[in-house]
């Protein structure tokens, strides 16, 4: 398929995924922050860190960086910038994506931008954020039934999974960033708190529960979210779809990677097929899931040059590159 | 026709306080009220009609233009303005003979014009032996120097021209202009009779209307018939848009899934050793035929407007070695030129030794002192049109122009005389149109679509633009127009 049809489509479904993802850590600090005293400066201020955020200048109090991730058009992985991103690759698309789901997605654009969703932001915070996570599960639903599930939607897909996992590896680190626990503290509710917390924004708090019936949440929160085989938001889950995807894509073997996308994504995923949450822990579970984000990066970075720009003129042994790239919409991740 | 007063408004018949325009030529009554021959069909089908039914059958058809998003912009409305193409529920009726007399004289036109492109690139007759003044090819803006000596794959260089018709008060069909550099509005054609058909399913029988539906195949079959030489079988075309903040992207999507081609932007194509390719997930991929739907000036950075960021770099070279097939050709705006029109007859007899069949309205040349001259006396009953625009844009239309506006273009004519021609004020037929007072007259013009490759082939019918304010007489869309669709009726039994 066309490589900038290719890129519209892996991007309207990283940034639906984001704005979800955005929603999701919002509400659940917000809910967190009603049952337990904690100081100012570890309220807000780790959100801000996992979205990649570090020249934040405002306000630290909740309203201020509420704002600030949900309508501040001037940052690029707030709420509205990420739908109107997605809405933009959507048009460039129409005729890919079905009509059904570009209907729905500028309706829901009209919808952040008209009154009312700001009404509901100010008298129902919890449901605003509801109805946020709902718009990448519907227009994922109407895709799925409605789009055929040709190369185009596996780029839906591995925009869609990419920016999950690298996402749950985000939440999953703010646990660094928010307390850097003193020994004492492990197990206190204040901890323990926090892990549920960080279930919660996953929507991990009932697999997690069922799948460990009886586990304290500690360290086994961060095993389940990392390695858990069958929960879809995990990091392993998730890149395993990415790896699924881009080889449907090249038609190529499992077992066989061919290009530079599908043999990042294989090293990456048989590194979380083997390894254990103690070996990770013992080495630095912040540092480990830096360097799970790191790796995402990349292989986001391969996935451009193997898909959507360089490769096509390289190929041809073209010396310089002189177009600009078609990445009007390039995200900062 | 009076009007039953005993009838309500709801089930008042149709037709029934139907009044022609004193003036024109009506599509489907004749002055006496009986209808046109080729008309009864249609109008005792419609006649059983009753207005609440004609409502109920707007509304379904309302319903499907919006559900769908048939919709197109307008330029001076800044970004994402879509507007429904107003659409008409009363078809224009054409028989089925006087169809086959247009569709002779369109052939012989696109024919001669063709002639002439390759002429004017090459040996120039007809300018040497003065048929039309060089000086008004040579600086017209649709001249390419770049075209020189260059003779496009199958020696076609208009493969899709949307010729404008109108009609005058006797009832004949002249030519108003030649589209013959993107012409678009073919999608809203297709469309319009997707929802005729399903508003009045049982008429179309009745009627025996010639089907439009092959277009998108006719079109495809007639780019992939003047490929290149050493094209892939079978070759690879692609639609190229300017994007879908072009006022027809609608079209352009449109007709690139009805042709099973892909649709592509400047940035998805680039140039290498005078080939062009297509930026895949798979690697590049060779193109044969570019049915572009971009004006000649965005082209081409290299060539072109340096500005553009809607071409190709080289596009141009790779065309000059023949590598590539443009459609339409590069430099055929010289055959739209409006200065360039009231010479399509001369060009008949010149290349086909034929007479036209299908005449011009008399034009007013203002490069020409005399009739510069003759048009400043009368701007108040001529139409004035700036010789490059297209859309509407860049006209007066005398009769219903201030004084402030007539003393304007009389200095951009005394400016600019080579940018104008004049015509009389044609009033166009009428047909009837659902307006709030029930049907009306109201104008009407007719753009047929010819495609050609090695062969050509003639829409049966075309678009019929409509104006919907009552006694207008410009039908452009960007102007507030709307549609009908158009049915050629076989008449011969």
């Amino acid at each position: 398929m066309i490589s900038r049809v290719a890129e519209h489509c892996y991007w309207m479904s990283r940034y639906l995924e984001r704005a979800e993802n955005t929603a999701r850590v919002l509400e659940v600090n917000q809910t967190l922050l009603l049952d337990f005293p904690i100081p100012m400066e570890q309220q807000w201020v780790p959100l801000l860190i996992i979205s990649g955020i570090h020249d934040y200048t405002g306000d630290p109090d909740g309203e201020a960086v509420q704002n600030h991730m949900t309508w501040d058009l001037d940052n690029p992985s707030s709420i509205i910038s990420s739908i109107s991103a997605a809405r933009e690759n959507a048009r460039n698309i129409r005729e890919v994506i079905s009509a059904d789901a570009w209907e729905r997605l500028n309706y829901y654009y009209l919808w952040i931008n008209s009154p009312g969703a700001l009404e509901l932001y100010s008298y129902n915070r919890s449901e605003f954020y509801n109805r946020i996570k709902r718009i990448n599960q519907v227009i994922y639903g109407i895709s799925e039934g409605t789009m055929s599930h040709g190369e185009a939607w596996e780029f839906y897909l591995l925009g869609k999974y990419l920016e999950r996992g690298c996402q749950t590896a985000r939440i999953l680190d703010v646990k660094y960033h928010m307390l850097l626990p003193r020994t004492e503290q492990i197990g206190t509710p204040i901890d323990n708190a926090h892990w549920v917390a960080i279930l919660m924004s996953c929507s991990g708090y009932e697999p997690f529960h069922k799948q460990r019936p009886g586990t304290d949440p500690g360290i086994s929160v961060a095993d389940f979210l990392i390695f858990d085989s069958i929960f879809p938001r995990s990091v392993r889950f998730c890149l395993n779809k990415c790896l699924l995807a881009a080889h449907a894509i090249s038609g190529r073997p499992l077992n066989r990677p061919g290009n530079e996308p599908e043999q990042q994504l294989n090293m990456l995923v048989s590194w979380l097929n083997l390894i254990r949450i103690e070996e990770v822990v013992q080495s630095g579970l912040h540092e480990a899931l830096t360097d799970v984000i790191d790796r995402t990066h990349a292989i986001g970075k391969a996935i451009h040059g193997a898909y959507f720009t360089l490769g096509m003129r390289q190929s041809l042994g073209l010396a310089s590159i002189s177009t600009q790239s078609s990445a009007t919409l390039v995200s900062l991740a | 026709m009076s009007n039953d007063g005993s009838l309500s408004q709801d089930d008042a018949f149709l037709f029934g306080s139907y009044e022609c325009h004193e003036r024109s030529w009506d599509e489907i009554f004749q002055t006496d009220g009986r209808p046109q021959p080729h008309s009864k069909v249609l109008l005792d089908c419609l006649s059983d009609l009753t207005t609440s039914t004609f409502f109920e059958r707007r509304a379904l058809a309302d319903l499907v233009f919006i559900n769908q998003g048939i919709t197109f912009s307008v330029y001076s409305d800044r970004r994402g303005v879509e507007k429904i193409f107003p659409f008409d529920l009363v078809p224009r009726p054409v028989g089925g003979e006087q169809w086959d007399r247009i569709e002779a004289g369109l052939n012989q036109r696109i024919h001669a014009l063709n002639l002439f492109l390759h002429d004017i690139y090459h040996d120039q007759r007809i300018l040497k032996e003065g048929v039309v003044p060089s000086d008004l090819v040579l600086e017209s803006k649709g001249y390419r120097p770049e075209m020189e000596g260059f003779t496009p794959p199958g020696g076609q260089y208009l493969h899709v021209v949307g010729t404008d018709l109108i009609r005058d008060p006797s009832g004949e069909f002249l030519v108003l202009e030649d589209n013959g550099r993107t012409p678009s509005g073919v999608s809203y054609v297709l469309e319009n009779r997707v929802v005729m058909k399903k508003v009045y399913p049982q008429l179309f029988q009745q009627c025996r209307v010639r089907r439009v539906e092959d277009y998108p195949l006719q079109l495809r079959n007639a780019l992939s018939s003047v490929a290149p030489e050493g094209a892939s079988e079978p070759p690879c075309i692609v639609l190229l848009s300017p994007g879908p903040y072009n006022s027809a992207y609608f079209e352009h999507s449109f007709l690139a899934r009805h042709m099973g081609i892909e649709l592509v932007f400047g940035r998805d194509l680039f140039v290498h050793n005078n080939r062009v390719f297509l930026g895949t997930t798979r690697g590049p991929q060779q193109v044969d035929v570019i049915y572009r739907r971009l004006d000649d000036d965005f082209l081409d950075p290299n060539a072109f407007r340096a500005d553009s960021v809607l071409g190709v770099p080289d596009l141009m070279k790779a065309y000059r070695a023949g590598n590539v097939t443009l459609a339409n050709a590069v430099g055929t705006g010289v055959a739209d030129d409006k200065a360039i029109y009231p010479f399509v007859e001369d060009m008949i007899r010149f290349y086909l030794s034929e007479n036209a069949i299908l005449h011009n309205v008399p034009t007013y040349i203002c490069a020409r002192p005399k009739d510069l001259a003759y048009v400043l006396e009368h701007l108040d009953s001529l139409v004035v049109k700036a010789v490059n625009e297209s859309g509407g844009y860049g006209m007066l239309m005398g009769p219903s122009s201030t004084k402030e506006q007539q003393q304007e273009f009389a200095e951009k004519l005394r400016a600019n005389p080579r940018n104008y021609i004049a015509q009389p004020v044609v009033s166009l037929s009428t047909c009837p149109t659902w307006t709030d007072e029930g049907l009306a007259p109201r104008h009407v013009d007719l753009r047929p679509y010819i495609v050609s490759g090695k062969d050509r082939w003639v829409l049966p019918g075309g678009l019929t633009r409509t104006a919907l304010v009552k006694g207008s007489l410009v039908v452009n869309s960007s102007q507030g127009g709307g549609s009908k669709d158009t049915w050629v009726m076989e008449t011969r039994p």
